[in-house]
């Protein structure tokens, strides 16, 4: 098969690429002083809440259910830089050098090279995203024994989200030069939280319940969001793994001991759930981006 | 001989490429026979390498036909029978050149011991051998050149589409890749050459296309392509009113030695040297035979012949001139 030829080669190039190895070398550096500073952290949050009479087990669970959000914000957030920085170039930087001429007079489809790159884009950013998630669950588990139930469930909503950026850059990369494309993909990638972020600062600033819960966003956010996420879903992806790292019954249990819910409303990390339509719409854009690069560059002169 | 074989190689018809306002290639026809060495000459700017991007798929025509071996470009089967070496050697320059040789080899559907044995075959005809892990950042322009070529080669093409194939070379890795290629072309290989280099078109080719702003003005054999009179450099001990008179009855035109007495055109300071433009360079034997006959000593006698160069540049200026008068 010719298009795992191109996949193949995709992951040579990849894992020769400095930018790819100073990001492993980092996330790794990254996770040494995480684990570090965690231990830390609970080594003298622990003792103050046993002095005050909480239960010492429960207060680790939900310390590590806590710090699970943020963090797993923190590996969306180097897995969507990372997809962006690597593939805003996929076709256009090669047709910029002028290394496709070789390879698209060979005996294959254009959209053959396309979807080979695709997949081995979606592989090594797909195993990339795995791997530092589970490390950052399993720093946290070894810590504080906190393990989400549907972790596995978060890590396919960030894939996804990986998924939804690749396509993305895979499309504007078959339309406009590296350059531009870079710009549109981390422009977009950054609007997306900042619309939540702002929606959820105007909820927090206007409510006027005592009981921590926020009231509804007025109907013009709610659009801005709908529409951002129409074009951008990464965030609702986002939010949607929040959700699944932080389970409704373990807030429930919380909220006896003295933790409330509103301890997860902060912009960024809070946890939502997504519409199916949502969903759907998501799934249909994994797919129907990158067909639509492979027909683009099927019709392009080189 | 098989219908198959009666198949052209290329067989291009009205092919048209028109970017924006510029018409870049202008309904041109042609037709490469097999086993034929093809030059495409012209200009920069004159649609050569939009006519090869056609040719080898990377470009889309806005109108006309191309078919290759009687296949459209996009057929696979048959593009498995192309080499293509492009203008600029800009490859992937992270690779070694073994590993080059391995993804193009693959993609041409080489597997195994075949692609191995393959990549060590065109690597030795490229004269790369011993080069096999080095990266190919590190080549110089000439070698890239050799290793674009080695790759084109993999598949044992029986179309080899050449952009500019000694840019970057230095005289020996010229001659030797001269060499190659009419090695390659004395093996039945069809050759298309799109070059800059009339030597290299001169040297190798059998047919050559002329163009000029998207047309081609003319498609022949090197040799009779640029037919016209031919200059013959005379030397000898002098030249004599009696010697003018008659080579003037049978030569074109006569450029009189340097040193020539101004009125009669006359030189008795031996060696006299005279230029004679005559029709055909079989009238070089009468022009010794008149020389003799009037009692001169004859020197030398030689055929100044025009170089390719010189002759495609007339033949796109006349076509320039004649645009002009056209419009």
């Amino acid at each position: 098969m010719r298009l795992l030829s191109i996949t193949r080669f995709t992951f040579q190039e990849v894992l020769r690429r400095r930018l790819f190895l100073a990001v492993v070398l980092l996330s790794m550096l990254l996770l040494v002083a995480y684990a570090l500073l965690l231990r830390a952290v609970v080594a003298s949050y622990i003792p103050q809440m046993a002095s005050e009479g909480f239960s010492v087990q429960l207060a680790l669970l939900a310390g590590g259910m806590f710090i699970s959000v943020p963090s797993i914000w923190l590996v969306y957030l180097l897995s969507g830089i990372l997809a962006i920085f690597l593939t805003a170039g996929m076709v256009s930087s090669e047709t910029e050098a002028g290394t496709f001429s070789i390879i698209v007079s060979k005996p294959l489809r254009r959209y053959e090279i396309i979807a080979g790159k695709w997949l081995g884009y979606v592989l090594i950013l797909g195993c990339y995203l795995a791997l530092l998630y589970l490390s950052f669950l399993g720093i946290i588990y070894w810590v504080t024994g906190y393990w989400p139930d549907q972790a596995w469930s978060a890590l396919g909503a960030l894939e996804m989200a990986v998924l939804v950026l690749l396509g993305l850059t895979t499309l504007g990369s078959a339309l406009f030069p590296t350059l531009v494309n870079g710009a549109i993909m981390l422009i977009l990638f950054i609007s997306a939280p900042l619309t939540n972020f702002i929606s959820t600062f105007v909820q927090i600033i206007t409510t006027t319940s005592q009981t921590g819960t926020l009231a509804p966003p007025s109907e013009t956010v709610q659009n801005l969001i709908a529409v951002t996420n129409l074009i951008i879903p990464t965030d609702a992806l986002w939010h949607q793994a929040a959700a699944y790292l932080v389970p409704v019954d373990a807030l429930n249990l919380l909220a006896t001991q003295s933790f409330s819910a509103s301890t997860f409303n902060i912009p960024l990390i809070n946890p939502q759930d997504m519409t199916s339509a949502l969903f759907i719409w998501i799934i249909c854009y994994c797919l129907v981006l990158p067909t639509l690069a492979m027909w683009r560059f099927s019709r392009r002169d080189l | 001989m098989t219908e198959e074989q009666n198949i052209p190689a290329i067989r291009v018809t009205d092919l048209t490429k028109v970017y924006g306002r510029l018409v870049a290639v202008d309904r041109i026809s042609f037709a490469m026979q097999r086993g034929e060495a093809f030059g495409f000459l012209g200009p920069n700017g004159a649609g050569k390498s939009t006519v090869v991007k056609m040719l080898t798929g990377l470009t889309l025509p806005t109108a006309g036909t191309i078919h290759i071996f009687g296949q459209v470009v996009d057929h696979l089967e048959t593009r498995k029978r192309v080499g293509y070496l492009p203008e600029l050697p800009t490859f992937h320059r992270w690779l070694k050149a073994r590993e080059f040789l391995f993804f193009h080899g693959q993609l041409y559907g080489l597997r195994g011991s075949l692609l191995r044995k393959r990549c060590a075959e065109v690597l030795s005809l490229v004269g790369l051998n011993g080069r096999e892990h080095q990266k190919l950042g590190t080549f110089s322009k000439g070698m890239l050149q050799r290793i674009g070529l080695a790759q084109a080669l993999l598949n044992h093409p029986d179309l080899l589409i050449l952009d500019e194939l000694v840019s970057g070379l230095d005289p020996v890795g010229v001659r030797d890749m001269r060499e190659l290629l009419r090695q390659l072309k004395a093996s039945g290989m069809s050759i298309f050459l799109n070059s800059h280099q009339l030597a290299d078109v001169e040297a190798l080719c059998d047919r050559v296309a002329i163009i000029n702003q998207g047309q081609i003005l003319k498609v022949g054999a090197p040799a009779t392509l640029f037919s016209g009179p031919s200059v013959l450099e005379i030397r000898v001990s002098q030249v004599s009113p009696e010697l003018l008179r008659r080579l003037r009855a049978i030569a074109i035109a006569i450029e009189p030695p340097a040193t020539a007495d101004a009125d009669e055109q006359t030189c008795t300071q031996a060696p006299c040297t005279l230029l004679v433009e005559v029709q055909n360079e079989e009238q070089a034997a009468d022009i010794a035979s008149i020389i003799h006959t009037c009692g001169i000593r004859l020197y030398s006698l030689a055929v100044r012949r025009n170089s390719l160069e010189q002759l495609f540049l007339q033949t796109i200026d006349d076509a320039k001139s004649a645009q002009e008068a056209h419009v």
